[in-house]
Formats: C-alpha cells, sequence, structure tokens
C-alpha cells in the first residue's frame, strides 16, 4: 500500500498536530481516511486508476497534477459525490457506503468547488446559512428564507473571512475571491470534520491567495475549544504547498505519482509532473 | 453518439413535416376578397378620430376593467393551481425517484391535456355547462394557462445549473431543502417573468372570450364591428393596447426590482 501510517517529520518539527499527542503507547493514530485501490471511470476515460493512502486527522493534504489529472475526481469521490467504481474508501473507520447522504456525511465531509457553486441569487447570509441545512429540519428552513436563523453564526463566520459588509449583499454582486471567501464560510458553518477545497486559490492573485490559505490552514487547526480538522485540496504553486500543508500527493493521469511531505516538493518535481513533453507517467519514488 | 444521431434524424423529420405543410396552402387563389382594399380603407379612415363621446368612453371603460378583472383572476388561479402542479411535474422535491416519477408523469400529463385545449373551446364548454357567468369566463382562462404556466415552472425548475445544487446536498441538504434554496432562488426571477408574459397574453385571451358572449373589451368590439362602428372598434382596440402595456411596464419595474 502506498501511503504513509506514521507521523510526519516535517510538521512534527513545527506546528504541533492534533496527532502528535497521540505517541504515547495507545497505537498508530487512526486514519481519518483510508482508501484502498480505489479507481473511478467515466465512459471515454479512466480518470483514477487504483489508488490507496491514509490520511491522518490534522493533515493538511495538497494534491497536485496537470489538468485532467483527477484531482478533482478523487475530492468528488472523497466527497461522497461519485462512488468508486473499484476499492473501498473509508471515512473515520466507517466505509463511505455506510454514511448517510445528507447530515452524516456532511458532518464528515464538506466541499469547496473549484467554481465555488453559490446560488447566484440568493442573499449572502442566505449562501452560508445553507451551510447548516443539515442541520435544519424543513420547518426551519422554510422559515429562515424570510427570517434567517443563525443569523448571528453566519455573520460571524463572514467577517472572520474580512467580508462581513456583505451579509446581505446579492451574491451575483461578488467579486471572485469574496465568492471563494463566501464558500469557505458556508463550510464553516457545515463544520465538518473533513475540508474539501478544489483549487481553491485558482482565481486569487498571489496576496490574497496566501490570505485565503491562512484562513483555510486557521480552520484546520482549529480554535481552544474545537479539535483540529483535516484539509485536503487541490493546488498547483510549489511555493505555496511548502508553506501551507503538511503532505503533497501528485497525480498523473489518473495515477500516484509521488505522496511526500511537502517539504520535498520543489520547483524541480513540480516542474516534471507537469511536463507536458514527458511522453509516459514517471513513477518517482514514493514519499517516506 | 447515438443520441445524438436519432436527434438529427428527428430534426430532419420534423423539417420534412414544416415543408410538407407548406405545399397544403393555396398559394395562388385570392388571398384578399375583391370588396377588401376599400374595406381596409374604411377602417383606416375611421381612427381618425375614433368615437370619443363621453358615454362611450365610460362604457369603453367599464369594458377594460371588465377584461382586466377577468384576466387578473384568471392569471391568479392559473399560478396557484400551477406552482403545485409545476412543482410536481418537475420532480424535483421528491423524495425518492420512486415516488416523484410516477407523479410528475401524472401531473405533466394533465398539464398536457388542461392546456391542449384552447381557451375560447373551455369557453364554449363552460357556457354550455355555467351560462355567461364569470366563473365561465375566469375558468376558461385559467385552465389552459395553468397547464402553460405549469409546464413553463416545471423546465425552469429543471433546468437551473446543476453545480450550486450538488453544493447544497453536500452540505446535508434534503432534497426539499434543495428546492427551497437552489431551484426557487435561481428559477424565480425567470418565472416571475414568464407569469408577467402571460399576464398580457391573458388580458388578450379574455377579449377574446366575448366572441362567445362574455362580457368585456372583446364583446364590445364584436357589437361596433357587427354595426360597422369603424371609429367605436378603434376606441376599443386602443383601451386594449393600453392595458397590455401598463401590464408590460409594470413588470418591467418589477423584474428590474428583482435583480438589483
Ligand atoms: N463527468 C465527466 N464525464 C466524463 N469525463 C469526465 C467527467 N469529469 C471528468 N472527466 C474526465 O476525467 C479526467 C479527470 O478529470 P478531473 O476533473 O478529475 O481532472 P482535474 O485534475 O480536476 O483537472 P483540472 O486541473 O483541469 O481541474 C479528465 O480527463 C476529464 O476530462
Ligand atoms: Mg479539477
Amino acid at each position: 500500500m502506498i501511503g504513509r501510517n506514521g507521523k510526519n517529520p516535517q510538521a512534527e518539527g513545527r506546528i504541533p498536530l492534533p496527532q502528535a499527542s497521540r505517541e504515547d503507547g495507545l497505537g498508530p493514530d487512526p486514519a481519518i481516511v483510508v482508501a484502498e485501490g480505489i479507481c473511478k471511470s467515466y465512459p471515454s476515460i479512466r480518470a483514477l486508476s487504483p489508488l490507496s493512502f491514509n490520511i491522518l486527522p490534522g493533515e493538511k493534504v495538497a494534491l497536485v497534477g496537470p489538468s485532467g489529472s483527477g484531482k478533482t475526481t478523487l475530492l468528488y469521490l472523497l466527497a461522497g459525490i461519485l462512488q468508486p467504481d473499484e476499492g473501498v474508501l473509508s471515512i473515520d473507520g466507517r466505509p463511505m457506503t455506510s454514511v448517510r447522504p445528507g447530515r452524516e456525511l456532511s458532518q464528515l465531509v464538506g466541499l469547496v468547488h473549484q467554481q465555488y457553486d453559490l446560488v447566484p441569487h440568493l442573499s449572502v447570509l442566505h449562501n452560508v446559512l445553507a451551510g447548516r441545512l443539515g442541520q435544519w429540519g424543513l420547518l426551519r428552513s422554510v422559515i429562515s428564507l424570510v427570517w434567517p436563523r443563525d443569523r448571528q453564526m453566519a455573520e460571524e463566520a463572514l467577517a472572520q473571512m474580512g467580508i462581513g459588509d456583505k451579509v446581505n449583499e446579492r451574491t451575483s454582486h461578488l467579486s471572485g475571491g469574496e465568492l471563494q471567501r463566501v464558500a469557505i464560510a458556508r463550510l464553516m458553518m457545515q463544520s465538518s470534520r473533513i475540508i474539501l477545497a478544489d483549487e481553491p486559490v485558482s482565481s486569487l492573485d498571489p496576496a490574497r491567495a496566501e490570505g485565503l490559505l491562512g484562513l483555510l490552514t486557521d480552520l484546520v487547526r482549529g480554535s481552544d475549544g474545537n479539535d483540529g480538522k483535516t484539509l485536503i485540496a487541490s493546488m498547483h504553486s510549489p511555493y505555496l504547498i511548502r508553506k501551507y500543508f503538511s503532505r503533497v500527493i501528485g497525480l498523473r493521469e489518473g495515477v500516484l505519482q509521488f505522496d511526500m511531505p511537502s517539504s520535498e516538493m520543489t520547483d524541480e518535481v513540480s516542474d516534471r509532473l507537469y511536463d507536458l513533453e514527458q511522453p509516459e507517467p514517471a513513477l518517482w519514488g514514493v514519499g517516506n | 453518439m447515438r443520441v445524438l444521431e436519432s436527434r438529427r434524424l428527428l430534426t430532419l423529420i420534423l423539417f420534412a413535416a414544416f415543408a410538407w405543410s407548406l405545399s397544403g396552402v393555396d398559394w395562388l387563389g385570392p388571398m384578399v376578397h375583391t370588396g377588401g382594399p376599400q374595406s381596409l380603407l374604411r377602417f383606416i379612415q375611421a381612427l381618425f378620430p375614433p368615437e370619443l363621446s363621453p358615454a362611450f368612453l365610460k362604457l369603453t371603460l367599464a369594458a377594460s376593467f371588465q377584461t382586466l378583472a377577468y384576466s387578473v383572476a384568471a392569471i391568479t388561479v392559473a399560478v396557484l393551481v400551477a406552482v403545485p402542479m409545476g412543482l410536481l411535474a418537475s420532480g424535483v422535491a421528491a423524495r425518492s425517484a420512486r415516488t416523484g416519477l410516477p407523479a410528475a408523469v401524472a401531473a405533466r400529463f394533465l398539464l398536457g391535456a388542461i392546456r391542449s385545449v384552447h381557451e375560447l373551446v373551455w369557453a364554449v364548454l363552460f357556457v354550455y355547462a355555467l351560462g355567461l357567468s364569470s366563473a365561465t369566463a375566469i375558468l376558461a382562462l385559467a385552465l389552459p394557462y395553468a397547464g402553460i404556466l405549469g409546464r413553463i415552472y416545471a423546465d425552469l425548475l429543471n433546468d437551473v445549473p446543476e453545480e450550486p445544487l450538488r453544493a447544497l446536498r453536500a452540505s446535508g441538504a434534503s432534497p426539499f431543502q434543495v428546492f427551497l434554496f437552489g431551484r426557487l432562488p435561481m428559477a424565480f426571477p425567470d418565472m416571475l417573468s414568464y407569469s408577467f408574459y402571460r399576464f398580457e397574453c391573458a388580458i388578450r385571451s379574455a377579449a377574446i372570450l366575448g366572441f362567445v358572449g362574455i362580457p368585456g373589451l372583446g364583446y364590445q368590439i364584436q357589437l361596433s364591428l357587427h354595426d360597422i362602428l369603424f371609429d367605436q372598434v378603434w376606441t376599443l382596440l386602443v383601451a386594449l393596447v393600453f392595458l397590455v402595456v401598463a401590464v408590460d411596464l409594470w413588470s418591467t419595474r418589477v423584474r428590474r426590482d428583482l435583480v438589483s
């Protein structure tokens, strides 16, 4: 099995990750994501070849790979939007197939999509509140369209994202970067244990990209009361991966190329992964 | 691939049917009857000026109000019927496909059935059943309009972009919540403007019901035509145009308020 089942030497030295405290003889930390030979084909193409890996709670994993390499597909599998053709995907010790869609799934995984996928016709407030739908009953949802519940919670999430003044704005009026923040605020409302983000910084200028990754990683680290979450995001910039992530998984044409600490994600590795000339997928040495 | 091919074939068949239908028109025979040009001239001359006597203006106003009242009532009933029917027909709020699909098929069939009969035909039927009452006018309009609106609502609800809905589902929303926070807000502006457009149509249709004896602008037009009083016909026509334009202006305003 390709993957890491132990500690993360790079991260241990810098940020105390939640699992660090479990190195106390209680055995290996239970992985929050276990993928065993998952693969996915579309009618015309094999998007993911059998793929196996473990992800521990608190890890910040970057998925890299050129366009069409299967990053979005993998994130969709993890989000339960798609089901693997073969193999088993377990989240928090349970096979994905046994997790009921709806409330249960939404508390485990949340996804910020590549195109944010907000409802443009609704106010920012309502889009953020939509993150609570899994917790709300029918009546509360109907009432909330007119008299929003949990309004304060949504306002706090937006304020934390630095766009507290946009609460009542129509979502279609926002800029790309603001939309991304709203999508993350919605994810905060959902308060899932795993945060999936598909190219969260693709439409941001470099400064904003760092700002947003800072917010995301803060969210993952968790504040005093909350325990940490796990982040899995598709990314392109080696610099940002080294700075904000603890681990990097490389894909090319649906095949795993490497899985290693993010510190090893040099520009050269990246160039080789994205190289258009490369005749066939080369296999890097697997991380660790 | 196969779907694409059969779609092309269908397009071809439809075009052939259209071409064939053109051959059914008698292109060489006289398309205007012999006294036509003179009648047309007299009709146009009657516009300068139209009938403007206070008594007739009062009659026009009353008839306009009558027509407007019927169309408002009819479109209201039609919307009230079309919203739940369209929702059923779209199948989007169903808990599962197993219950949703039969309901959608049934709703679509019913909507299709009531809109395939023209309002004039409905009117004739209701005149037999209910006499020349307001109920006849309102039902005759409301039924086919509910059929049209319901169908359009269903299509608009079905055709919203899928991605935001998927995101809502991912945050744990049930099908009805997805409808409430996703489909409805996205489809609503189009549903509203189509309803307004249908309201305009309802005014014209309400006027047409005059031809089966329902009071209103159409009935007055018919009476004046019968007596060859073209100047009166003009007054009534102008009133009809006035109503339609007023609704159009109103709907433009509502839509503008909605987007900003
Ligand atoms: N719904 C679909 N139907 C058919 N093929 C698909 C579908 N979605 C993705 N694919 C194909 O699967 C492959 C992987 O797609 P995927 O979206 O996972 O790539 P990606 O790594 O996210 O690319 P990008 O960086 O451009 O977003 C691509 O070749 C794509 O064309
Ligand atoms: Mg993608």
